[in-house]
Order: C-alpha cells, then sequence, then structure tokens
C-alpha cells in the first residue's frame, strides 16, 4: 500500500515536472540577458525585453488587441455556425450524412498549403485580401472541423428528449433554445470555444497571406523573432501569448459554466 | 521617318508603363510632398531584429511625422513572402496594393524586376539622391551586378566579417590562416547551411579564395560555371571533419549559428553586418570579449536599397520616404551602433566638412573592424543569378 504511494507520487511529480519546466525556462530567459553553457544561472538579468513589449512605438500591445478581437469574433461564428450544424449531425438523419461528416473534416486532412495560395488568390479578387474581416473568415477554415465535431457528439450525448419534453409543455422554439438547449449544451460550447479561440490565435501563415501585412497579430510580430534567434524577446513575447489564451480560457469558464450548476450536471 | 518611329517607341514605352507611375514622377518634388502629407507609408521589411525594428518604429517614424506628417506603419514580412503577395497581386491585375516601401536587394531585387513588380525608376525624383549620392558608384548603378536602373535607391551598406572571441582565439588574418585554424579547433567552426544569407555568402568566400578571385564570375557561361566552382566544393569537403559535430549537420539559420557562438559552442561565427559583433555585444548576447574581423584577400561587401512597388498605394509618401531615409541625419543615426550600425551609402565628397566629420567620429565601438581597414578589404558581389546555383551544389555535394 505504502510503495503504491510512493510510485504515484513519483510519477505525479515527474509529470508535473516534466510540464511545468519548460514553462519555468521560458520564464527565467525572458528577464535573462546573456546566458552560455555551462552555466546553471544567466549571466545577467535585464528587464530589456520587457521594455521593448511595452513601449508602444513597437505595436506589441496593439497587434495583441488585434490578435484578441479577431480571435473574439472569430470564436462568435465558429459557435454560431457549429451549433445547429452539430444539431443536425448529432441528432438528424439525412442521405449523405456520413459524407458531410468527412467533408467538415477535410479542412483538417487536405495539407493547408495546398489550398492557401489560391485562396488567397480568391480573396483577392473578392475583395476580402488585406481586411479584417477576410483574416476572420479564412480562420474559420481550420476552425470548424474541431467546433462542429465537439458539438456533434454533444448533440448526440445530450439527445432531443429535453428539447421534446419542453415542445409538450408548451415552449416555443426559442424559448426551447435559451432555456433548455443552451444551458445542457454549455460545456460543449466551452470547450468548442476555448479550443477555437487558440487555435485563430496561433495562425500564423493564414493571417499573414490574406492580412498580407496590414492586419498585424501577435503572432505576426513574434515569429521573426523566434526565428531569427532573439531568445530572451522570444520568451517575453511566448510568455505573453500563453496568458493572453489563459485569461482567455478563466473569462469563458466565468461567462459559460455556472459554478452552481457544476455539481448537479448529470450527463456526459 | 526614324524619328516617327523614336516617337512611336517612346509613346508606346510610356504606355505600357503602370499609369500610376507615370503620373507620380511627373509630378515635381513639392507635389509630391504636398500630395504625402497625412499618408501612411507601408514599410516591409525583415523584422527579425529588435534594434532595426526599434530605430524603424521611432526614429524614422516621429522625425517622418514631425517634418512631413507621413505616419510610418512597419511590417514584418520579409523578401520571400512580400514577392510572392506582389506576384499574386499581379497574377490578378490589382492595382491598389498594400505596400508602399520595400527593403530589398540581389536576387529578390532581380525577381522583382524579371516581374515587373516595381514602380518606375524614381531615384532621380529624390532630391537627396541627386544631392548626396555618387550615381556612378558601382555600388548604386548595380545590386549584385544587375542594373539597378533607378528602380530601387541605395538604403545601407554591409560588408561581410567574422567574429571570434579574443579571450578564447586569435583571428586569422588569411583565407589560409582561416583554413589552418579550422583545422586546428575542431568543432569550433561551422557556417549555417545554405540558403541561408550569411552561410552563403561565407561559401562565396570560399569560392573567390579557391577558384582564383571573382572577376571570372562576371562573363561566365552556366555550363561552365559547376565545373569553375569544384575547388571551393572540394574544399568545403576537405574542412567538413573539422566542423562543429564533424559537419554532420549544419546550423540551419545564421541565427542558430550566432546561438551557438553566444552559448561557446563555437568560437567563431559571422555577419554581414560588420557592427553585428558590437551590437550583440550591446544587446547581451554575444560575450564582450567578442571581436570582429576580415581577411587579407577581403570580403565582400554590398548595399541594400528600398524600393516601391507597382501597386504602391501611396506612392508619394513612399516617395518621402524614402527621401529622408537617404538624408544626413537619417543616414548618420543608422550608422550609430546603438541604433542600428548600418553603413552609409553617402559619398563622402558631396557631404560638407562638418557632416563628413561627423560620420568619421562615430565610434563604431573596439569590436568593429575600423572604417578604413574595412574599406581597404572591400570585394565585389558575383552575379545574382550564381547564388541559386550556388546553393544547389551545396545540398547536392557538401550537405548530402
Amino acid at each position: 500500500m505504502f510503495k503504491k504511494n510512493i510510485y504515484r507520487k513519483i510519477i505525479l511529480y515527474a509529470l508535473i515536472f516534466l510540464f511545468a519546466f519548460p514553462l519555468l525556462l521560458l520564464l527565467v530567459w525572458a528577464f535573462s540577458g546573456r546566458w552560455p553553457w555551462p552555466n546553471l544561472i544567466a549571466e545577467s538579468f535585464s528587464l530589456e525585453g520587457w521594455r521593448y513589449f511595452i513601449d508602444p512605438a513597437n505595436g506589441a500591445v496593439e497587434s495583441l488587441a488585434t490578435s484578441v478581437i479577431i480571435g473574439v469574433a472569430v470564436t462568435f461564428i465558429t459557435l454560431l455556425i457549429s451549433i445547429p450544424a452539430g444539431k443536425a449531425m448529432g441528432l438528424y438523419d439525412f442521405p449523405g450524412k456520413g459524407a458531410v461528416k468527412i467533408l467538415v473534416l477535410a479542412p483538417l486532412i487536405v495539407p493547408p498549403l495546398a489550398v492557401t495560395m489560391g485562396i488567397h488568390i480568391n480573396f483577392m479578387l473578392l475583395g476580402l485580401a488585406d481586411k479584417f474581416i477576410g483574416v476572420i473568415l479564412v480562420h474559420l477554415i481550420p476552425t470548424l472541423p474541431y467546433s462542429i465535431r465537439i458539438m456533434t457528439h454533444t448533440f448526440e450525448g445530450l439527445g432531443d428528449k429535453f428539447e421534446a419534453q419542453a415542445r409538450v409543455l408548451g415552449a416555443g422554439p426559442l424559448q426551447r433554445f435559451i432555456h433548455i438547449t443552451l444551458p445542457l449544451i454549455s460545456p460543449g460550447l466551452f470547450s468548442a470555444g476555448i479550443l477555437v479561440f487558440i487555435i485563430s490565435f496561433s495562425q500564423y501563415l493564414l493571417t499573414f497571406l490574406i492580412g498580407g501585412g496590414r492586419i498585424i497579430t501577435f503572432t505576426m510580430l513574434l515569429f521573426p523573432l523566434v526565428n531569427s534567434g532573439d531568445r530572451m524577446l522570444a520568451a517575453v513575447y511566448s510568455l505573453v501569448f500563453i496568458a493572453a489564451a489563459l485569461i482567455f480560457t478563466l473569462l469563458m469558464e466565468r461567462v459559460l459554466v455556472n459554478p452552481a450548476e457544476k455539481r448537479d450536471h448529470f450527463y456526459i | 521617318m526614324k524619328k516617327i518611329i523614336t516617337a512611336l517607341i517612346i509613346t508606346l514605352l510610356l504606355l505600357s508603363l503602370p499609369a500610376a507611375a507615370a503620373e507620380v514622377l511627373d509630378k515635381s518634388w513639392e507635389e509630391i510632398v504636398n500630395e504625402a502629407e497625412g499618408e501612411t507609408v507601408n514599410f516591409y521589411m525583415f523584422g527579425g531584429d529588435r534594434r532595426i525594428n526599434n530605430w524603424v518604429d521611432t526614429f524614422v517614424a516621429d522625425n517622418l511625422k514631425e517634418e512631413y506628417n507621413i505616419h510610418v506603419h512597419r511590417v514584418p514580412m520579409g523578401p520571400d513572402d512580400y514577392l510572392n503577395k506582389l506576384l499574386g497581386e499581379k497574377q490578378i491585375g490589382r492595382q491598389q496594393g498594400s505596400i508602399d516601401l520595400l527593403w530589398i536587394n540581389g536576387e529578390n531585387f532581380k525577381v522583382a524586376r524579371e516581374n515587373e513588380l516595381l514602380f518606375g525608376s524614381f531615384t532621380e525624383k529624390l532630391p537627396n539622391f541627386n544631392k548626396y549620392i555618387d550615381q556612378n558608384a558601382e555600388g548604386v548603378t548595380h545590386d549584385f551586378g544587375y542594373p539597378t536602373e533607378g528602380y530601387e535607391a541605395p538604403y545601407g551598406k554591409a560588408q561581410f566579417s567574422f567574429v571570434y572571441d579574443s579571450a578564447k582565439t586569435e583571428a586569422p588574418a588569411t583565407f589560409a590562416e582561416l583554413t589552418a585554424w579550422i583545422k586546428d579547433n575542431p568543432g569550433k567552426f561551422t557556417y549555417a547551411a545554405l540558403p541561408d544569407f550569411t552561410g552563403s555568402a561565407f561559401v562565396r568566400h570560399v569560392i573567390y579564395n579557391t577558384c582564383g578571385g571573382y572577376q571570372k564570375f562576371y562573363e561566365m557561361q552556366e555550363e561552365e560555371f559547376v565545373k569553375a566552382i569544384q575547388p571551393a566544393v572540394d574544399y568545403l569537403k576537405e574542412i567538413e571533419p573539422y566542423l562543429w559535430r564533424e559537419g554532420e549537420s549544419y546550423p540551419a539559420t545564421q541565427a542558430q549559428l550566432d546561438n551557438l557562438y553566444a552559448d561557446g559552442e563555437v568560437w567563431m561565427t559571422m555577419g554581414y553586418h560588420p557592427t553585428k559583433a558590437a551590437g550583440e555585444i550591446e544587446k547581451g548576447n554575444f560575450p564582450a570579449s567578442s571581436r570582429s574581423f576580415v581577411i587579407e584577400e577581403g570580403t565582400i561587401s554590398n548595399t541594400h536599397f528600398l524600393a516601391v512597388p507597382f501597386n504602391a498605394p501611396q506612392p508619394e509618401a513612399a516617395l518621402v520616404a524614402a527621401n529622408f531615409l537617404l538624408s544626413f541625419e537619417a543616414q548618420y543615426n543608422k550608422m550609430i551602433p546603438a541604433n542600428w550600425g548600418d553603413f552609409t551609402v553617402l559619398d563622402f565628397d558631396k557631404l560638407s566638412e562638418q557632416e563628413r566629420r561627423k560620420f568619421e567620429n562615430i565610434d563604431l565601438g573596439e569590436a568593429t573592424v575600423p572604417l578604413a581597414e574595412l574599406e581597404a578589404h572591400r570585394v565585389p558581389e558575383i552575379p545574382a543569378k550564381w547564388v541559386p546555383m550556388i546553393e544547389e551544389v551545396w545540398s547536392a555535394e557538401v550537405a548530402r
């Protein structure tokens, strides 16, 4: 019994170490100047990276705001599409359902580079390139498959009996959706929303091509800095990146998950 | 008859120019400056160096705002990507693009010219170009051996130099000594895998020094070229066992090599930027004992340029910005190592006594090779068309 406990603890701490250590290293790098091998700690520490990040002239904060606005808009639109799509695929039978299910996943299966150039040309022809709306639309491509998939499973688990019950009691379609369906699918919406936001937030190539440099998101600033080996600044920007995603997750949880309800959820 | 034909050809040429370019270039400089007021110039440039980014975001942006009321929007997009974007826009005939000003040179300029991605021959319009630039200098009229014809304005000058850690080793003085150094210090030298820009420049140095200079490459046929650089390939194979990790792998980018150097794993690095060591010491990346050197046989020097794309939405603002970047104050400020450390393209003979002295008094830092020594050891680039061929040969023969 005692021995078993020890093993469990060892595994637990090893896992924590494995996950936390890279983050910890990032944190140290964000404040380090020179850090040559084989020194255990950096030779010098500085706030230079943070100063560069905060300086409004360098546009980091502005691009972070752009990323968040795009992320929120993409999340909203994706969920708006995924709820009816998920419901249709989770609850109803229709001819060609299997094919549709696979087609929904197509953007994940087809290599993105093969299609982005074509999308780019078409977006330019349609006047969507170099615009906010174009970037938001193109982000739907990598996000929709995940979120439709999640919502499909949510509806499959949920079934349509609750809604039927409400209909029997005389609730209209809107009432049924707001009072019955929405609260019941909120955990699914929560997972899908976070995933979608993070996918949109970390897009580089699509934003780069369609935004054409007019729309500068945070990843667009981060990428050349990481690429050119500026480890301190890359660490600073990565930390900000992680923090932004984390804050969004917490906010979503506040909005979508009611703590009082958490306990008496009885499905899934 | 001849006159009529000439007139016809000229009108045809004029008509074939993008309408916008002819229109803008017909205006007087005062008109251009007036129309540029209040506009935004979208400056597309490599975004991986925080000092350069900062210089453009602060010094350039502030001064253009103050003097001309022009807003600078810096976009961190390198040549490969913006050329793709411009090619796409050209393909669908988009006349109103999103890029106003490009930072460009060499092979990329050649691609841009051959695909007619550029705005027009604009340099003569710039007052500072006429005032400060030696228009017959090889570094202005040609870019990697390709004629510039006014489609790009010089912006800065770079010269390749090696960086070593003076606390650990001595600097070799000649190419032969460098070779000996590599063999005496196994595992302490390497270069970035081609097609990295700097790694590729290092290989060109090897070609210059093992294949008998650079002159012959200006008039060489393509069939001869691969054979002509065989000695360089042999040399690179010969030093391979003495490189970092016995040459089994090469750092993929110059940035990785710089980090290897910063970490003390290798003792030498290099850069296409003479004040690189000084700048990296200042940033805190390189050890303070880092110094630069050039070899007796000379190192490659080139000019980088500014160009305006064919579908620039605010070409007037782009011209004013380019003109500002060629002003004495911008060129002087740019050359100070703490700001950027990029060498000026202005002709010292055209500067006033006072201006020249200011340039000469810039403290380039003890990690930089003195200006006079750099100038005495300067060799030009070979034609841009050879660069991709060298990369191909390297991948096939050396990297494997």
